[in-house]
């Protein structure tokens, strides 16, 4: 393990005081990065509200585009099991999914047929702005579809599925028509998706499309988020302040707001004064534009593009250390046990003690 | 640490107390008034009612469906006050923490979460974890798995059930079984928008009647207090009391728990259709001694209905108000996240109002009915201190039906009902009856040697809601939590868990199961001894033996 002020390596206490002081002596503290086990997550929201600072995640980007338009318009949504097990039709919607989450195919047994078939027919997959060689790998019918496009399309085929018409034309129009036939026919679809790589309007357009097919038959959605517990770190923040990353406690009980608690924002325009990054699993460095002084509880061996105030490396959840993580393959958490079990602190361990160091403990 | 609680009015109705006297606590335990020691600390109580602290027992404070409203619903709440945080994330609205907070501040010591499901157990416990003080437990929700419904459809082997249902429980740290609509989440997989009792599971050729009577006995079989925990067919739909009444005759004489009957208690009365059966329904439950039931009253404001019913909650989407909802699939048990406000200017709410009312002054044995919103079906578990003066008092209940349509009023019989709970009455339907209902032997009383969760509370008759809500004192495992209905420290509660005995081998086909059906290993969904990551954060409850 070590940990270093300025550069310089120090025994962990030593690191953990420097912390405390810069925390101590900010206006605002944030919170960022985020990328950590449960445990991490809610010793890093204790100490947030501690010091009357704000918290936000490097994924939040994914992870609020997919909230946000949740929050809004409500939606349909199952797990990866489920559809393994019964759904006939599957349709994938947008760019890099088996990039995203490469053992997607495997995961839902796309091969075979779901298991709780009646006529054990093959499955139906469908790719709809997908990379036609990635569509083919999987057994896919490819339909091309630019990510410009996406929400268009979406919209074109959930008014073909109306009966209505689209202002699409051409070969794309007779594609979806043909899909929407399909879909309809199915007997429970998924759309599959994620949220890191379509827009709001698509992932709402997908939402009301999948409600309008439940008017005849079953459909539903299954939409996975970013890998690494990010979609963990969004369930522990909305037990612990009632809602999603990006909230602050300024005022003494916690906010949210998209706009106001973004990490880069409140950075850039020196909002906050001091930061702890955190990012347990890799190499995941901030991307704001201001040198802000920072704490970094970090992987071993990361960069950052100006020096942290104080770094200290801390082990890698489920590798380093036993972990509670979400996990995609049963939409739920799972407890992990360390596959290289070693010495190198956790993040709650990190935070704790720094938190120790503090000015009011 | 001996603390005496001095002249208060002690209400203990499993000790046939209910007058002046003095408790006495030592470390966590309750014991006799002892000779010749002086306590450590004296509290005055007297003119204060002294009971044992409360037991919800169907309550949807965690989990993954909860946090889902969470996410769902930001505006619910959004504004809150500031308060000096010195307990932390206390402010935080609809958070573990205030569920913790403000249920000790009601002198409620164990709460139990009704719906978890059999692969996300996980998650509750990691929420439940997060709720200081109280004490807590689940109920893991089975019936629509696939494997126990091929159990069922080649025959149903008494033995092979008992231990999956065992099995259950040890993998996700329950106290007790419930079934959801048995086998309509399925059904609704299948495309079934309404599903019956003895409605057939699509596939596997068994009626959710059957079903239900196959876990009730599985449930006896393993030997655990809890009964079977059912919600049944057809919640909320007008002349459903027909469903409830075949569903107490289909418990066949044998234990059962049915939950929130009020949404079960409505005929079809009037020109919409649309009436309170309670006095029917609550007739029905006092000569059927072996059902138990809970009220999950109605409460008049903004709510969410959170229910693994899915079948049910996919039919509530167009009546949701904010217009949102989110209906869940998942491979052992469907769920739905529907907000809704109830108005008293709704005829369809008042009337859900007034029956859940009646149920609790028409069951006449305060032991048989449970005291229960199904927070937050009915209304958040906030609302229990009015919900409690309202059935100690009949004058307030006059007042609220003045303020109710005058037409659902006439299909109700709420007016002519002069009944009014006393403290005794209370304390056996908050304290002695859940403790029994759930086998906690060392709960729900105050004999010397049991648990010392005790809650002092103002005696005020021109305001019951506000002493109900702000206890004045509360003890947990002795330790006083709450002063003048303000916290005064964290604690952590412990998860009660039940772990019956069972032939292992049934783990074995479980597990070839999962890796055939899954391709994951059965572990993924085990909820591990050291997973919440605290000292003691479970604790055996003992079986009937
Ligand atoms: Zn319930």
């Amino acid at each position: 393990m070590t940990a270093y002020v300025d550069g310089t390596a120090v025994p962990l206490e030593a690191a953990a005081a420097e912390a405390a002081r810069l925390l101590d002596g900010a206006r605002l503290p944030l919170v960022a990065g985020l990328q950590t086990d449960v445990a991490g997550a809610r010793a890093a929201i204790l100490l947030a509200e501690k010091l009357h600072g704000a918290y936000d995640h490097a994924a939040s980007d994914a992870l609020l585009r997919d909230v946000g338009v949740l929050r809004q318009a409500g939606r349909m949504v199952t797990t990866a099991n489920d559809v393994r097990i019964r759904a006939d039709l599957v349709l994938l919607v947008g760019p890099r999914l088996t990039v995203l989450w490469p053992e997607l195919a495997e995961r839902l047994a796309l091969a075979a047929p779901p298991r709780l078939s009646p006529d054990k027919a093959a499955r139906k997959i469908f790719w709809l702005g997908g990379e036609p060689a990635a569509a083919a790998a999987i057994g896919a019918t490819h339909i091309g579809v630019g990510a410009d496009q996406l929400p268009l399309a979406v919209a074109g085929l959930r008014a073909a599925v109306a009966g209505r018409k689209s202002r699409l034309g051409g070969a794309l129009a007779k594609s979806l028509a043909e899909l929407a036939e399909n879909l309809k026919a199915a007997h429970f679809g998924a759309a599959v998706w994620s949220a890191e790589s379509l827009d709001e309007l698509t992932i709402e357009a997908l939402s009301g499309l999948v409600l309008d097919l439940n008017q005849k038959t079953r459909f539903t959605n299954l939409a996975f988020g970013p890998a690494q517990n990010g979609v963990g770190v969004l369930q522990t923040s909305g037990w612990m302040t009632g809602f999603p990353i990006r909230t602050g406690f300024g005022r003494g009980y916690p906010e949210h707001d998209i706009w106001r608690f973004d990490a880069n924002r409140l950075v850039d325009t020196g909002e906050a004064d001091a930061a702890l990054w955190i990012s347990a699993y890799g190499a995941a460095t901030p991307n704001w534009r201001r040198k802000v002084p920072f704490i970094a509880l970090a992987a071993p061996g990361t960069t950052f593009s100006y020096p942290p105030k104080v770094q200290i490396e801390v082990g890698a959840p489920g590798q380093d250390h036993d972990a509670i993580e979400w996990a995609r393959d049963v939409a739920s958490f799972t407890a992990t046990s360390a596959t290289t079990a070693s010495e190198a602190p956790r993040v709650d361990a990190v935070i704790g003690l720094i938190s120790e160091h503090l000015k009011g403990n | 640490m001996l603390i005496r609680l001095a002249g208060g009015h002690v209400v203990d109705p499993a000790n046939g107390r209910d007058g002046v006297g003095d408790i006495w606590i030592r470390d966590s335990r309750i014991i006799e008034a002892p000779h010749g020691e002086t306590p450590d600390e004296v509290f005055d109580v007297s003119g204060k009612i002294v009971m044992a602290g409360a037991i919800d027992i169907h309550s949807h404070i965690a989990g993954g469906n909860v946090n889902t409203a969470r996410l769902l619903l930001p505006e619910n709440h959004r504004a809150h006050v500031a308060r000096p945080a010195e307990t932390p994330l206390s402010t935080a609205g609809w958070s573990t923490f205030e569920t913790g907070c403000r249920y000790a501040a009601m002198g409620f010591t164990t709460v139990i979460e009704p719906a978890v499901p059999t692969h996300t157990a996980l998650h509750s416990h990691l929420e439940l974890a997060d709720i200081p003080i109280v004490d807590k437990g689940i109920l893991t929700v089975v019936g629509e798995d696939d494997f126990l419904l091929n159990l069922l459809r080649e025959g149903g082997n008494r033995t092979a059930i008992a231990d999956y249902l065992a099995s259950a429980l040890a993998q996700t740290k329950g106290l007790g079984i419930k079934s959801i609509n048995p086998g309509g989440s399925v059904a609704f997989a299948d495309n079934a928008r309404t599903y019956d009792l003895d409605d057939t599971v699509p596939f596997y050729g068994v009626t959710s009647r059957q079903i239900t009577e196959a876990l009730q006995q599985g449930v006896m079989d393993i030997g655990i207090a809890h009964p079977l925990h059912l919600h049944t067919n057809n919640l909320g739909i007008g002349g459903n009391v027909d469903t409830a009444l075949r569903t107490l005759q289909a418990a066949n004489g044998k234990p059962l728990h049915l939950a929130h009957l009020q949404f079960y208690a409505y005929g079809k009365e009037g020109k919409r259709g649309f009436s309170s059966a309670a006095a029917q329904l609550a007739a029905a439950v006092n000569t059927t001694p072996n059902v138990t039931i809970d009220v999950g009253s109605v409460m008049f404001r903004q709510t969410v209905t959170i229910s693994c019913d899915v079948i049910r909650q996919f039919a509530s989407v167009g009546t949701a108000k904010p217009r949102k909802s989110v209906i869940f699939d998942g491979e052992v048990n469907g769920a739905g996240v529907v907000p809704y406000l109830y108005k008293a200017e709704s005829f369809y709410n008042a009337i859900q109002w007034a029956a859940g009312l009646e149920l609790f002054l028409l069951i006449t044995n305060p032991a048989q009915v449970f005291f229960t919103t199904d927070h937050p079906n009915g209304a958040p578990y906030t609302t229990y201190p009015d919900l409690f003066a309202l059935i100690m008092s009949r004058d307030l209940r006059n007042k609220w039906l003045a303020d109710i349509p005058k037409e659902a009023a006439e299909l109700t019989t709420l007016a002519s009902i002069a009944r009014e709970y006393t403290f005794s009455e209370i304390a056996t339907m908050t304290r002695v009856a859940p403790a029994k209902l759930l086998g906690l032997k060392d709960r729900g009383h105050l004999t010397p040697g049991a648990l010392a969760d005790v809650a002092v509370y103002d005696d005020d008759p021109a305001d019951r809601a506000r002493a109900f809500r702000h206890a004045h004192l509360v003890f947990k495992d002795g330790d006083l939590v709450v002063r003048d209905g303000q916290i005064t420290h964290y604690r952590t509660g412990r998860a009660l868990t039940a772990r019956p005995a069972y032939d292992s081998n049934i783990d074995r086909r479980l597990s070839r199961y999962y890796d055939e059906v899954y391709g994951l290993s059965r572990d993924l969904f085990k909820v591990p001894e050291h997973a919440i990551g605290v000292d003691h954060a479970f604790e055996e409850v003992a079986c009937q033996g």
